[in-house]
């Protein structure tokens, strides 16, 4: 009896302490926690639960049943789903190779030009980011037009190109572009920003030593905005996987088959856009059950491969 | 105290004496008097509430030539107020929805339904009442058409139109418009090739009569593009996004897309296969219509390019006739003088030509307070004058048949020259799964267009497709 006793005396003990070390801990980031369950975690329990249903504008709330796993068995049914699955990965590969590199690649150049131009380079790069959304895809979808409209056309006639509907020609390669264009501004921001931040002597004294643009790039300022090119690489890839709007209002998934259609613009064209309106809330929901899965292995991954901990470490300047 | 003599003591406690029952009767008979409007005023009539009711409407818009389907809808709260008397008024808040987006437009009202907040009243597509029926978000009309049958103009309805307005024997809407998808060529075309005045005149009879057929219209598109008369690819335009239309090609080679028997959709694999025939001979083989029409803008580069009178054959429907003239400024005598329309071509001679219809049909939402109300209301809307301001407006076929006597309808000759389409017309499906169905084909479609597969690869394709997605919900012929 007094052995139990002592234990649960010991356990208070325990609790206590644990709360005395925790509570501000809790208090400061209760809001933060409640809302991270709010507006992260319940909607992937609502999806979750809501796949496993037959929810749509045909059922309503009031008349939807379980049926299991069904839904995913009808997406693995059909014949595209490895197509969309492709294409997810050429999308989401292609647009983060361009997002970083010509990202990188402006922030780079304006750097080394005179403030001024830079500031101003920099400002017209920033344009389709600061446009709404729907305006510049439209700008693409004009530009893009069948001959004889279309600016593009109008651009690539001097070079004995032929002209063409590029929507349909070339789908993809406007996909890319116009994301790439959005993406590319976002890393031109943070690389500037880092490269900003490295301290000017490290480049006078590479000068003195003698060394060339190129090697100072190579030398001083990639090692230094390492962890920038990470964190962009990551934020990036995770943000492009869920991303479909550009593609929604340029090339809608087409031309005919699926070209272009990624996995999450297919879970959107099921759950929430059909011409004749019978919408099929769960059989999308379990779309999107899928990706959120495909999502967390890739952040898993990332996060192993690109050691985030570090990352979220304690800032630190490496020089080799 | 047994039971009887309980009650024999209520009975007595409430028994009256002579006086005061003719006093309870003469003061009855006196408050009623009170209550009853005079002669003339008119009383409510149906049971309809007294003092002013509201009814709330959504319909799709605005849609330049066609704001009557919502002012149809206020004028008839005049008729509707003047029948039920002084002592109810009703009110009408019709609007405009969406701006025209039929997606948003299906799924504003969807959330608002779930929401109970839906109006009274919804117009809509015929085939999007049936995702609505099975959640309860519209009522079945069949009893308050039969109860309010002198009410407007119900009852006379095109009998064609009340097929698309059922689902599983139940009526749904009441038709607020419908259209046919004409054909339409160029006379001016047609005449620098040689076509005589009459000829080109008797070219919608032709193919009514199946003399003038499929392999004809090809035929011809090949010879204005060989000539110079019409650049190539520009002897055909269909239309360049997803819409009924698509299905007229379908249907003009023996395709089925329901079963009267189960309700159950069809895919007809040799009408199928003819149906993606047809296009991809139009774009890869003959060329007489342009690869691009797939996604073809329709507002900036469509419509510019065929009023402009740059291509020869092009199927639209009726209302592009008035939309022409409003939003693309063509002349009415111009198009009179230059555009004839006629039904789609039968696949071969001797056989039947095809449109294709899409009634607009006014609904009763569960939502609705006063469900009797709502449907008078739409009831009152459905006469010859207020139709036939919204058919002449915006080019509408007639839905009721007495609106051919109309003075209003009658004016109108391109109304009159087209009402004969409704004979040879067909309709989508109303069944809930519609949706997944015209999909796959759309991209099935747009798969052959772009030479991504033969007409034969898409049928096993898109059947196979259609099988995994509806599964017993299809039948396969």
């Amino acid at each position: 009896m007094a052995r139990t006793e002592a234990v649960a005396l010991r356990r208070e003990a325990t609790a206590a302490a644990w709360w005395r070390i925790n509570a501000t801990a809790l208090l400061f980031m209760g809001p933060a926690l409640l809302l991270v369950l709010v507006f992260f975690l319940a909607p992937v329990v609502i999806t979750f639960t809501m796949s496993l249903t037959d929810l749509a504008t045909s059922t309503g709330l009031s008349n939807w049943q379980w049926i299991g796993l069904e839904n995913f068995a009808r997406i693995f049914r059909s014949q595209f789903w490895l197509t969309i699955l492709g294409n997810t990965v050429v999308y989401v590969a292609v647009v983060l190779a361009f997002n970083v590199l010509v990202g990188l690649g402006v922030a780079l150049l304006t750097m080394h030009m005179e403030p001024k131009a830079g500031g101003v380079f920099r400002a017209l790069w920033l344009l389709p980011r600061i446009s709404p959304s729907v305006v510049y895809a439209l700008l693409w979808v004009w530009a893009a037009a069948s001959p004889p409209f279309g600016m593009l056309n109008y651009i690539v006639a001097p070079f004995g190109l032929e002209q063409r509907f590029w929507l349909q020609s070339d789908p993809w390669l406007i996909v890319i572009l116009i994301n790439g264009f959005v993406g590319a501004s976002f890393g031109m921001l943070i690389f500037t920003s880092a490269i900003k931040a490295i301290p000017e002597d490290l480049f006078r004294a590479a000068r003195v030593d003698g060394a060339s643009a190129l090697q100072i790039v190579r030398r001083i300022t990639l090692p230094l905005i390492k962890w920038p090119i990470l964190f962009v690489l990551v934020y990036q890839t995770m943000s492009l996987f869920a991303s479909y709007e550009y593609i929604y209002l340029t090339t809608n998934g087409g031309p005919g088959l699926y070209a272009t259609e990624t996995w999450s613009l297919w879970a959107f064209h099921t759950a929430l856009s059909n011409y004749y309106g019978n919408l099929e809330f769960a059989y999308g929901a379990a779309m999107s059950a899928i990706l959120v899965l495909m999502g967390l292995a890739i952040s898993i991954v990332l996060l192993r491969v690109f050691r985030f901990g570090q990352l979220v470490a304690e800032p630190r300047v490496e020089v080799e | 105290m047994s039971k009887r003599t309980a009650e024999s003591r209520v009975a007595t406690d409430y028994r009256l004496s002579r006086r005061q029952f003719l006093i309870a009767t003469g003061a009855t008979i006196a408050a009623a008097a009170c209550a009853t409007p005079p002669a003339g005023q008119g009383a409510p009539t149906g049971g309809a509430p007294l003092g002013t009711v509201k009814l709330s409407a959504w319909t799709i818009g605005p849609d330049a030539p066609s704001y009557y389907r919502r002012d149809n809808l206020v004028a008839a709260a005049d008729k509707l107020n003047a029948k039920l008397g002084s002592g109810t008024n009703v009110q009408v808040d019709a609007t405009f929805e969406s701006g025209g987006q039929w997606g948003d437009y299906l799924q504003k009202f969807t959330l608002a339904a779930e929401a109970k907040t839906s109006p009274d009243i919804i117009l809509a597509g015929h085939e999007n009442f049936a995702p609505w029926v099975g959640p309860g978000y519209i009522v079945p009309l069949d009893d308050l058409i039969a109860k309010y049958q002198s009410e407007g103009d119900v009852k006379d309805v095109i009998p064609t139109l009340w097929t698309a307005m059922k689902l599983k024997g139940k009526t749904y809407g009441i038709p607020q418009d419908t259209e046919a998808r004409p054909m339409y060529y160029r006379k001016d075309l047609l005449a620098k090739m040689g076509w005589s005045k009459d000829m080109i005149e008797r070219l919608p009879d032709a193919v009514k009569n199946g003399e003038f057929a499929w392999p004809d219209l090809v035929l011809w598109a090949k010879e204005a593009i060989s000539k110079g008369l019409v650049e190539p690819g520009k002897g055909w335009y269909s239309r360049p996004s997803k819409g009924a239309d698509i299905y007229m090609f379908y249907y003009q080679n023996g395709g089925e897309m329901q079963d009267n028997a189960t309700a159950k959709l069809v895919i007809t694999k040799d009408a199928l296969q003819k149906h993606f025939q047809v296009h991809a001979d139009a774009v890869l083989n003959d060329k007489i219509m342009t690869k691009t029409i797939y996604g073809m803008d329709a507002g900036k580069e469509w419509h510019p390019t065929v009023t402009d009178g740059k291509v020869l054959f092009y199927n639209a429907g009726t209302w592009t006739w008035k939309d022409w003239q409003a939003t693309y400024k063509v002349a009415e005598q111009s198009l009179w003088d230059n555009v004839g329309f006629m039904l789609i071509p039968a696949a071969k001679r001797g056989g039947k030509p095809v449109t294709v219809s899409h009634p607009l049909a006014y609904a009763v939402t569960s939502n609705a307070k006063d469900k009797d109300l709502a449907f008078r209301l739409i009831a009152n809307a459905t006469t010859p004058d207020l139709n036939s301001k919204h058919s002449v407006t915006s080019a509408h076929l007639a839905v009721l048949t007495t609106q051919k006597d109309d003075p209003t309808y009658k004016q109108d000759k391109f109304l009159l020259a087209t009402q004969y389409m409704l004979d040879y017309t067909k309709f989508i499906p109303n069944h809930p799964k519609f949706g997944i169905y015209d999909d796959v084909l759309y991209r099935f479609l747009g798969a052959v267009e772009q030479g991504q597969n033969t007409p034969a690869q898409a049928v096993d394709g898109a059947v196979k497709e259609l099988q995994g997605q509806l599964g017993d919900e299809l039948i396969v012929r």
